[in-house]
């Protein structure tokens, strides 16, 4: 027989027959990782706050009118989805209308807040101090409706809320907003924002936040530091911020190229160029806080890769081809589009496949010659 | 957060250092008659029989083999109770008393001399695994014997698996730094079954001081052929296809056995048990089990005696922590363990570990499409696409996606930001792709 095993006292503590459980089946695996979805929104909207505190003390006045309206709207509309989405079951018995608000609120989660949070301070950031009243409100019911609630709701929108009621906004309202730079007080600069022709202002404006703009794409400390806390934090995936603004850089000096070698243009320097490029109008903001928006993007890494460059393009065309001055928004609502496709799975995969990397060189590359050959034969003065 | 997963947190590694202690014989001993592989089973002993320690008392079968029954303890047989066993479901065990006499059945046992074990061939091994009813310890189950047939093909490299990447178990750990001789001579065994010399103890880098032991048994014989392996920390590691990886560079394909290339490869416990039914003809009734998890109040590594109740293991650990909370209760890993509705179960061969974890109240949330499971899977699969295919019931789709190459190593759920079962929609999927 073997020896009693040597056990410590407390080993025969509690009986076993004192103690009643519940034990619960479970199918595997039983451990989670410690992250939430709660947690990943509040990190971004922790990565706004530098973003919002400069509007706050830049315009005082406009950015208070800004965040309070277009919280307020997509708040109440995402409350409003969540008592829809979730009425009280049919039965017999008469239900007075606390009962059904009652019964719908239970399904309203933290996640659910702070999710149109996210969007609404995007929203508020992206518009000018100068907008209306009425611009924001029509603007943000129609950003989280139209772009998030009509496809049900978190996690199913195609299209970025924020980025869908900007364009609404700017659309319908466009003639009254004008943009002002920070700390201007009450003069009021021209109605078009000429500063995306770069060159009227200096690196070292754009970078402060010196130049006239919406609320939160002038101050590009702020942004950074965002996105420094996006990445630490892993919110954000680095892949499709370095293609986004990997591929502008590089359509960027491509045309600089052409404007200067063959054409004969003036440029100061391709490095200043190039950045003071990235630097103008909501570009770098796009980058940091709109492109990254997991919802609206691709979920294998070479479709994110091309979902950036795509959103990229789209920008680098719209912004210095097109009739509109700024292209951020509308490249990633078009990059939103093509997100689906690039996701198909019938073509994604999440191993780089042959397929993947010519795609990833024959995208930009195509874009590239699209470029210079506008450029040259075409001479748009970029 | 987007990020690939590749290290489970593991709230109790503390359990690492603690040494196994013999947990004692209880006086009820079940012994399963049924298991997940073998349906059917016959007894050749009737209730009131007096049986011994190995002792042949029936044989089960299985869909291609047979696997004789041996009583762990020496006692009286007194029927049938039906308990829980591992793989869920409610079986029939065969109860016997123990009588703490410990008499051996002479004519099960009987050890074999030096010069008896040189001249055995694979064929001789092969039958000595099938007779003591050896099984793969690791917790798969699968029979040993069949590992011994490679069906003509040459085999040139002997793995042991001691990877043990699950957290929380320590089993394999503990056995490796408590038995390594037994562990050197098993594998030796092996190299005479096999006829190769390159045999590789596979290890977790992070355990410098179970590699430091084998370097050292292992110089005072330098033509042995073992070699430690040091491997990879990551989760799943111990995958059979990632060790071959990790330790070969050979890429086995899905669908394909590893030995089409040359490989076979054994649990580091299946290698002392196989030592033990050579040596001395002994069926393995006694196995290394961890007891952990953050619902146990005193977690602990044991050795114990196959077919004990798990209150008699658990009433050694001083029972349950927060008894008001709910628990999930789960033999084998926290990750691809099985969850049992009860703790009225059996410790079987295959138990690696029993945990009780605190059940997670977090709720499902929307998915965000994070790619985070995406990322994280070790068969590069699409497994948000795997779900929006089963929600959707598109049957093309899921055979599309490839869901049979899903190894439910648990990542996909592991990882998930919305908290969602992701695993389970694969594994619905595998059902759907099946049809």
């Amino acid at each position: 027989m073997s020896e009693e095993p040597n056990f410590s006292p407390n080993y025969r503590g509690m009986l076993m027959d004192n103690q009643t459980i519940t034990i619960i089946k479970e199918s595997a695996p039983h451990v989670r990782r410690k992250d939430n979805l709660v947690g990943m929104l509040l990190d971004v909207v922790i990565a706004l706050l530098p973003v919002v505190v400069f509007s706050f003390i830049a315009w005082p006045l406009g950015a208070t009118k800004n965040v309070l309206i277009s919280v307020a709207v997509m708040e109440l509309a995402e409350l409003i989805f969540v008592l829809v989405t979730h009425p009280m079951p049919v039965d017999l018995q008469k239900h007075s209308l606390v009962e059904r608000f009652k019964y719908g609120i239970a399904s309203y989660r933290m996640s659910n807040f702070l999710a149109a949070l996210v969007s609404a301070l995007i929203f508020a950031m992206i518009l000018p101090a100068s907008t209306s009243w009425y611009a924001l409100m029509i603007g943000a019911a129609a950003g989280i409706t139209f772009g998030k609630l009509l496809f049900g709701g978190n996690g199913n929108n195609l299209f970025n809320p924020a980025a869908v009621g900007m364009v609404f906004a700017k659309v319908c309202f466009g003639g009254t907003m004008y943009y002002t730079a920070p700390f201007a007080g009450v003069t009021e600069v021209a109605v078009s924002p000429t500063y995306l022709a770069g060159g009227d202002y200096g690196i070292l404006d754009l970078f402060i936040g010196n130049v006239p703009g919406t609320l939160g794409e002038t101050c590009k400390i702020a942004i950074l530091l965002g996105l420094a806390y996006l990445l630490i934090k892993r919110v954000a995936d680095w892949k499709v911020v370095v293609a986004y603004i990997g591929t502008f850089a590089i359509l960027t000096l491509a045309g600089g190229l052409t404007v200067t070698l063959p054409r004969g243009g003036n440029i100061p320097s391709y490095g200043e160029w190039v950045l003071s490029h990235l630097l103008a109008g909501g570009f770098l903001f796009g980058a940091v806080y709109m492109v990254t928006d997991p919802v609206t993007m691709p979920i294998t890494t070479p479709s994110r890769v091309l979902y950036g460059m795509s959103a990229a393009i789209a920008a680098f065309f719209i912004r210095h081809f097109a009739a509109l001055p700024e292209g951020v928004g509308y490249g990633i609502l078009i990059a939103n589009c093509l997100a689906p496709l690039f996701d198909y799975p019938k073509w994604s995969s999440e191993v780089w496949k042959k397929k993947d990397i010519i795609l990833c060189i024959a995208i930009p590359v195509a874009a590239l010659a699209i470029v210079i050959w506008t450029v040259f034969a075409g001479g748009f003065a970029l | 957060m987007i990020a690939k997963t590749t290290h489970i947190e593991n709230t109790r590694n503390l359990l690492e250092i603690l040494p196994t202690v013999d947990i004692g014989e209880p006086e009820d001993i079940f012994i399963a008659l049924e298991n997940a592989r073998c349906a059917k089973a016959d007894l050749t002993i009737k209730e009131g029989d007096h049986v011994k320690m190995y002792q042949v008392i029936g044989m089960r079968h299985g869909p291609f083999f047979d696997q004789p029954i041996h009583s762990t303890v020496s006692g009286t047989f007194l029927g049938f109770e039906k308990h829980l066993h591992r793989s869920g479901k409610m079986v029939n065990f065969i109860h016997i008393k123990n009588d703490f006499k410990e008499e051996e059945d002479e004519t099960v046992v009987h050890e074999r001399t030096p010069e008896e074990i040189a001249k055995l061939t694979r064929e001789d091994f092969m039958q000595i695994a099938k007779e003591c009813a050896s099984v793969g310890l690791g917790g798969s189950s699968f029979p040993t014997y069949i590992k011994f047939d490679t069906k003509g093909r040459e085999i040139k490299t002997i793995l042991i698996n001691g990877v043990e990447c699950e957290p929380y178990i320590t089993a394999d750990k503990r056995m490796m730094l408590e038995k390594p001789e037994e562990v050197i001579e098993g594998i030796k065994l092996l190299q005479q079954a096999f006829g190769t010399k390159d045999a590789r103890l596979c290890i977790k880098s992070k355990y410098k001081d179970i590699i430091a032991i084998y370097d050292e048994f292992l110089r005072a014989m330098p033509d042995s052929g073992i070699k430690v392996c040091p491997v990879g920390n990551f989760y799943p590691q111990g995958w059979e296809i990632a060790m071959i990886k990790s330790a070969t560079g050979i890429e086995v394909a899905s669908g394909h056995l590893p030995s089409e290339y040359g490989i076979v490869d054994f649990n580091v416990s299946t290698v002392v048990g196989l030592l033990q039914n050579v040596k001395y003809n002994k069926p393995v009734i006694e196995r290394f089990v961890s007891v952990t998890g953050d619902a146990i109040k005193c977690p602990s590594n044991f050795s114990i005696r196959v077919g004990t109740p798990m209150k008699y293991i658990l009433e050694k650990c001083g029972g349950y922590v927060h008894p008001e909370r709910k628990k999930v209760f789960i033999l084998g890993g926290p990750m691809m363990g099985a969850s049992i509705p009860s703790d009225d179960c059996i410790c079987t061969k295959t138990v690696t570990s029993i945990i009780v974890l605190d059940h997670d109240e977090s709720k499902e949330e929307n998915c965000i499409r994070c790619g985070s499971c995406v990322l994280s899977c070790p068969v590069h699969l699409r497994p948000v696409q795997i779900m929006n295919a089963v929600k959707a019931m598109d049957k093309d789709t899921i055979k599309l996606l490839e869901p049979l190459k899903c190894i439910e190593c648990g990542l996909c759920t592991y990882s998930c930001t919305s908290k969602i079962q992701v695993t389970d929609y694969v594994r619905r999927a595998k059902l759907l792709a099946k049809l």
